[in-house]
């Protein structure tokens, strides 16, 4: 008696309720019939070029992160998860010396040998320009997601999709991304001719598509847009509240280490995550799903942070 | 069967209400996938991953450990007039130039722009990372008269020395006796004055706030690069890495 008056208590308390019985009635469901089927979804955000761990000097981040760690993370989850999802929110440029001397080229490398099945681009892929983005795509066996920049007068053009929808054991799951305002935050030769667009008109137009002719599951944003600002700026928590028909925002840009997904009531009152895991590859963010056959309807089995550390 | 529905929506309230809390890294939920642990001591790498990182890594290392030129003496940050800001403004109004095509009066760097000095000895490139590790592009200001002035205001209160100038600093912390080139300054003079300067503080930096209403000139060069081209030709010239408090400002 007394647990279910904890359980009460912390429903009410909880914006999440929706997600909760969604997850509650998807699990009777999966119990009468077969297993649930599971999603897991790995994530990041601003790694800016951190390869190596910090380096031990008792700094703050001391011997925290490294992609070859992170690497052996991922592969360890892959080999017990049968659907796994990885995904970034951008900045993968800028922040140590393999930048300033390879141009990015290694960062995509590693991201693609862990098997990034998509990014969004951050403020600082712009760091050395429409070319230096250009010229290092190649590296990149994943895709970039992008709704909210029109390329169309740049080099560029084409070579980014607003979304892209992932299957999994018939589950449907659909990824857009969205891009922080450029003008007076990168330096404006480095955008070009770079439109932006709004990014909430964006997000209602990607999850109609998304939840309409894409039959879509589970709708994902990867977010460059960062997590919270007290004044006016957009940030996730405000596109959250304001746009439906979003599951997930994975968010990035503000380096807000999130201890749990944070649940933001949207218009129609289903609740949308935001989840954000700090910067640097210091942690790997761990989204688990579960889906019922009957209806693949989606909620959330549970969360958590990885962090990244050293093996000493 | 109601009843395992019931402890694994049980499980999940747990998990957020005391994840909401509490910073944890452990497993939240009774039911969390054991895969999901927090990842400690045991974390080894990947060696695949490991491998193809070494290449870069020594190309990293190899380039940082460069030696660029030599230091006779250290060259420190102080402040007022000091030998660290002097090397670099001078050299900001040499690449300015370079780049430009024209000639470019006034060099400015403060202090705290730049990080850490050059020891007396080898300068390496990853010297000149821990003296400049900022992405500041070299920029110049077309400034006219009232905004030298109000550079030369700021500059007298920390005593701080400006490439191409010199000055006196009044005993109430005042600019005078401005001269520019050689050529003393006229406040009211129709023209306008080239500073090279990084783009941080052309755009309001250390408190600069009255170059933010001049659109600055790119050059497209890094301050970083231009500080490590210059030691190379430095050296390249047979000369040391080596600049001097001059007396570019002087007191009363």
């Amino acid at each position: 008696m007394k647990r279910r008056e904890f359980l009460r208590n912390s429903l009410l308390g909880t914006a999440g309720l929706t997600v909760l019985s969604g997850l509650a009635n998807s699990a009777e469901a999966a119990a009468t019939a077969k297993a649930p089927l599971k999603l897991t979804i790995l994530h990041t955000n601003d790694m800016h070029s951190r390869i190596e761990p910090f380096p031990d000097n008792g700094g703050q981040w001391a011997g925290l992160g490294g992609m070859a760690r992170r690497a052996a993370l991922i592969k360890d989850i892959r080999s017990k998860e049968a659907n796994v999802l990885l995904l970034d929110s951008g900045d993968i440029f800028q922040g140590t010396p393999y930048f300033n001397f390879f141009g990015g080229e290694l960062e995509y490398k590693l991201m693609s040998q862990m098997g990034y099945d998509a990014s969004t681009l951050g403020n600082h892929d712009f760091d050395n320009g429409l070319e230096g983005l250009q010229r290092q795509l190649p590296n990149a066996t994943f895709p970039f997601l992008i709704a909210n920049y029109d390329f169309s007068k740049t080099p560029l053009a084409g070579r980014f999709a607003p979304y892209k929808v992932f299957e999994k054991q018939g589950i449907r799951i659909g990824v857009f991304g969205l891009g922080i305002e450029l003008a007076g935050l990168v330096a404006d030769k480095n955008f070009g001719q770079t439109v932006y667009l709004d990014p909430v008109t964006t997000a209602k137009e990607m999850a109609a598509r998304l939840r309409g002719p894409e039959r879509c599951d589970l709708v994902i944003c990867l977010s460059h847009l960062g997590y919270k600002y007290e004044n006016a700026k957009l940030d996730d928590r405000k596109l959250a509240a304001q746009v439906s028909g979003i599951d997930l925002i994975l968010g990035g840009h503000t380096h807000t280490f999130m201890d749990a997904p944070e649940p933001i009531a949207s218009p129609d009152g289903h609740a949308t995550l935001i989840n954000q895991v700090g910067w640097s590859g210091i942690n790997l963010g761990r989204l688990d799903y579960e889906f019922s056959v009957k209806n693949k309807r989606a909620g959330l089995a549970s969360a958590s942070v990885v962090p990244v550390r050293a093996a000493c | 069967m109601r009843r395992s529905g019931f402890r694994l929506s049980a499980s999940l309230f747990l998990a957020l209400a005391t994840g909401c809390q509490r910073a944890a890294y452990a497993p939240t939920a009774h039911f969390a996938p054991v895969t999901s642990q927090p990842v400690g001591k045991t974390q080894a790498e990947d060696p695949a991953v490991a491998a193809l990182i070494a290449p870069y890594h020594d190309k990293v290392v190899a380039q940082m450990t460069e030696v660029l030129g030599t230091a006779p003496a250290g060259l420190v940050k102080a402040p007022g007039e000091n030998p660290l800001s002097n090397f670099v403004a001078d050299l900001q109004r040499v690449r300015a130039s370079k780049e430009l095509k024209e000639p470019v009066a006034l060099g400015v760097m403060t202090n705290g722009g730049l990080r850490a000095g050059f020891a007396p000895g080898p300068v390496t490139l990853g010297s000149v990372f821990e003296l400049m590790p900022f992405e500041n592009e070299l920029v110049v200001l077309d400034a006219p008269g009232p905004v030298v002035q109000q550079l030369f205001d700021y500059a007298a209160h920390i005593k701080m020395a400006v490439s191409g100038a010199t000055y006196t600093v009044t005993f109430d912390g005042m600019p005078k006796d401005i001269r520019i080139g050689g050529q003393p300054f006229d406040v009211n003079d129709a023209r306008t004055y080239p500073i090279a300067i990084s783009d941080y503080l052309a755009t309001g930096g250390d408190n600069m706030v009255f170059f933010k209403s001049i659109v600055p000139r790119h050059t497209n060069v890094l301050l970083r690069t231009a500080i490590a081209d210059y030691i190379r030709d430095l050296t390249k010239a047979g000369q040391p890495v080596a600049a001097r408090i001059e007396g570019r400002v002087k007191a009363n």
